[in-house]
């Protein structure tokens, strides 16, 4: 056995509007990335090791190889954080003994913190299939721009958007950190099992994911697709200064109010108020 | 519970009309109003209005918490104002304070709780 090295490099396998749409959503899903019989092994593992914290499965070759390092899970976590990304730390299990009738409450994770960019990823492994029956983890879309403590979100239910992550053996779902989420009830009968544990940039943030020449950065819609729920164009102007901040031009952001870039519209010639030093990227 | 005090009022009529009025049926007006339990209703809305569509919503009824359906198109209410005319009351308004906060959204709506005894 072998510890997992503590960065990570790879090439990257977001296009720039996979980028801008993780901006929106704060969320996504890759299906059945995971070699079945890597899915079973791991099962097999965590039916050994039933701490909440099975961190011995971090020094599984097998394991490092075809999920942490899994290449499609790496390229998203190499488009959104950089080269020469941290890997995990740490692991946990919040495993599930179906059926599981109550709701989990909707959170943040613990250690949330509120601050421009994007520095670290959170994500889940599901290595047996979830259907809605085996209660996948409710999200609520676009979430990860609100904000908010898990001590003042106890009282909220229902929540009309959330959608259920279920997904086949084999999936890994990666979210914003700060996204609201919470485990759905489950009718089924058996064990879910689902691993949770995240990657850390370790460099600056640079446009070097992979470049769309027609992708223009003026016109694009920054809230198409994502429902409203705080004030008019917030929406437009979270995303375009996360989307922004990931291109490494952070600083040159900026909303000179009104109908100003970067507010969605049919605008002839270029947005007012769209910064010069985003012209040529 | 306002339901069952209106009928004991209108068979307490009845009997003034008749003649048989006694102090006991009187005092028996009000037997189990101790009893009654409160109930909430948190509705977070798009905007401060009562009008405004409902974005998210939990009950508490009959001491149990309870998220509703999952789907939105079957909840009880599709705004304040649907909860009111069901009887709801209203006993706490969204949090203006957050009006002074403009750089980013916070929490989820505008949220109204109500309530109602049973």
């Amino acid at each position: 056995m072998t510890q997992p090295p503590s960065t990570y490099d790879c090439p990257p396998t977001l296009t720039d509007t996979q980028v801008l749409e993780f901006c929106k959503q704060g969320f996504l899903m890759l299906e059945s990335v995971v070699p079945d019989e890597v899915n079973q092994r791991a099962i097999d593992y965590l039916n050994q090791d039933t701490h909440y914290e099975p961190m011995g499965i971090l020094e599984q070759d097998w394991f490092i190889e075809n999920v942490i390092c899994n290449s499609e899970a790496v390229g998203v976590v190499r488009s959104l954080l950089g080269r020469d990304f941290l890997l995990p730390v740490l692991m946990s299990n919040h495993r599930r003994q179906c059926p599981w009738t109550s709701q989990g409450g909707w959170h943040v994770e613990g250690g949330t913190i509120y601050e421009p960019g994007f520095n670290h990823i959170l994500v889940f492994y599901l290595p047996q299939d979830t259907p809605v029956e085996m209660g996948p983890t409710e999200v609520l879309p676009g979430s990860h721009h609100f904000m908010s403590q898990q001590r003042f979100m106890a009282h909220l239910g229902n929540i009309k958007g959330a959608v259920r992550t279920a997904a086949p053996a084999g999936s890994i779902f990666m979210a914003d950190y700060g996204i609201w989420h919470r485990a759905a009830g489950g009718s089924g009968i058996g064990t879910r099992d689902m691993l949770k544990y995240m990657y850390w940039r370790t460099t600056p943030p640079t446009r070097d994911w992979l470049i769309e020449p027609d992708f223009d950065l003026a016109h694009t819609n920054y809230e198409e697709g994502v429902k409203e729920f705080g004030e008019q164009f917030r929406t437009s102007l979270d995303v375009a200064r996360l989307f922004v901040w990931l291109t490494g031009k952070g600083d040159h952001y900026k909303h000179d109010g009104g109908q100003a870039w970067p507010l969605p519209a049919r605008r002839i010639g270029t947005p007012f108020g769209f910064p010069a030093e985003l012209s040529n990227w | 519970m306002k339901q069952q005090i209106g009928e004991r009022l209108e068979a307490c009529v009845q009997k003034l009309n008749d003649g048989r009025l006694t102090a006991q049926d009187l005092s028996s007006v009000l037997d189990g109003i101790d009893d009654a339990r409160q109930e909430l209703l948190y509705l977070q809305a798009h905007s401060t209005a009562v009008t405004s569509e409902a974005l998210g919503m939990l009950l508490v009824v009959d001491g149990q918490v309870d998220d509703g359906p999952s789907d939105p198109e079957q909840w009880p209410y599709r705004s304040v104002l649907e909860a009111m005319r069901d009887g709801w009351r209203v006993i706490s308004f969204p949090n203006m304070a957050l009006l002074a906060l403009d750089d980013r959204t916070y929490g989820l709506g505008c949220e109204f709780v109500l309530e109602r005894w049973r």
